[in-house]
């Protein structure tokens, strides 16, 4: 068994007093893509920062590689790359430049990756960043942050300004880490459909705290909507256990159930007297309901 | 080869193993069949590669695919001649329940459904699934 890459307990952030992350606990083992969902101001560029250890935890502990994020070893820090939601490139450089900046903080760089990642993704390296379009600037923020083939990838919004195109390449490019197995990537984005083709793990973040966590598959089966239909009217009192939402309609009623089971349907048909479907939800919509 | 839809609700590996399952089941992929490596197919639909990992295990301890050493997974012969049916029936069942759901919610009747359902399948005669390709 091979240890985790990261490990979270109990932790948490304040400024000031404010809370803005609390009692959060988790662990990435090698091969895991993990998208991160939340709405803004949830946390989630918080626990990213915490994760890296670019700012110390208030409460609980993060470990990367074992150890204290806050107090990350060189050799450690050479296994870790980051893509911030605003880039930190530099805008007097060229492209050429900027990658050779960065390429000579670490001892492993791999040139070929970086030249072949440039001409497919149409990243002029000559060009200046500061004449670089918000996309160009997105584009090798994410090669700098691939360069020296990180262990464990980090991404805060990657894609918010790619076009489709360069977003399918940039998908391709981290199936490609994710192929190899040994290595993990966490990431936030609202495009959930990229989350939903990528992610083998989910983090929820609510209210400044992980909401819910687990593997995609299962979030997708526990979260369903029920459509219940009976002969006569349901009564005003119906209840289905574990619905975030109940709509009732004469003989019919539609509910949104959390932490569903295959085996109780057929239980609750019968308690309830009615037929019962199951009908699946995108992520997307699993996301919307346990925001309402 | 497959037609996968990251945004149906119904999870890809799910998609995925059925159509695999259901392909294998009819013969459109024949026994000895090689499917694509688990990159290519990860690559190809844009998906999480341990989503096909896993589909592929799943179907391997199913019978319905072979391990080979070194080399591509290929559809294994089935037991039997083929599987009866009946049996390949019951794999359409929760999608009939799903048609027949929608359709009850849009108040059609039964007649009309059947003859819609006959006309989607003579479209799909012309062209048959496991030759139609997917745009990039």
């Amino acid at each position: 068994m091979n240890s985790p890459y990261i490990a979270a307990r109990g932790l948490g952030k304040s400024f000031g007093g404010k809370p803005v992350l609390a009692d959060v606990s988790f662990t990435v083992e090698p091969g895991d893509v993990v998208g991160v969902l939340g709405k803004n101001g949830a946390g989630k560029t918080t626990l990213l920062e915490l994760v890296l250890g670019f700012t110390p935890a208030t409460a609980g502990s993060v470990q990367l590689f074992g150890y204290d994020s806050y107090r990350l070893p060189g050799k450690a820090k050479a296994r870790v790359g980051f893509v911030p939601q605003q880039d930190e490139l530099v805008n007097q450089l060229t492209a050429a430049d900027q990658i050779g900046v960065i390429a000579s903080f670490y001892p492993k760089w791999d040139d070929e990756l970086v030249g072949r990642l440039s001409r497919e993704w149409e990243v002029d390296l000559n060009q200046r960043v500061k004449n670089m379009s918000v996309g160009q600037r997105q584009k090798l923020s994410i090669l700098v942050g691939l360069g020296h083939r990180p262990d464990v990838l980090i991404l805060d919004e990657p894609v918010a300004s790619l076009d489709p195109v360069a977003r399918r390449q940039f998908l391709e490019q981290i199936i490609e880490v994710a192929a190899d197995g040994n290595r993990s990537v966490v990431f936030s984005s609202h495009i959930v459909s990229d989350v939903e083709r990528l992610a083998s793990k989910i983090w929820i973040l609510k209210d400044r705290r992980m909401y819910w966590q687990g593997d995609f598959d299962s979030l997708k089966d526990s979260v369903v909507r029920l459509h219940v239909r009976a002969t006569s009217p349901l009564p005003a009192s119906l209840e289905i256990p574990n619905a975030l939402r109940l709509e009732r309609n004469g003989t019919t009623a539609a509910a949104i159930v959390q932490g569903w089971h295959a085996q109780a349907q057929e239980a609750l048909a019968q308690g309830l007297g009615a037929e019962l479907e199951i009908e699946q939800l995108t992520l997307e919509e699993i996301f919307l309901e346990l925001h309402r | 080869m497959f037609v996968l839809k990251p945004h149906s609700g119904v999870p890809i590996y799910r998609q995925l193993l059925e159509q695999i399952r259901r392909m294998a089941a009819s013969g459109q992929l024949p026994p000895g069949t090689e499917l694509p490596s688990i990159r290519e197919l990860a690559l190809a639909h844009a998906i999480n590669p341990m989503t096909v990992s896993k589909v592929y295990t799943l179907l391997e301890a199913e019978g319905v695919l072979e391990r080979n050493r070194g080399k591509p997974m290929t559809v294994a012969k089935p037991k039997r001649a083929q599987v009866p049916a009946a049996k390949r029936l019951e794999q359409l069942e929760p999608h009939l329940e799903q048609l027949v759901l929608a359709a009850r919610q849009l108040e059609l009747a039964e007649d009309d459904v059947v003859k819609a359902l006959h006309e989607a399948w003579e479209k799909t005669d012309e062209q048959p699934v496991h030759r139609r390709t997917r745009p990039r």
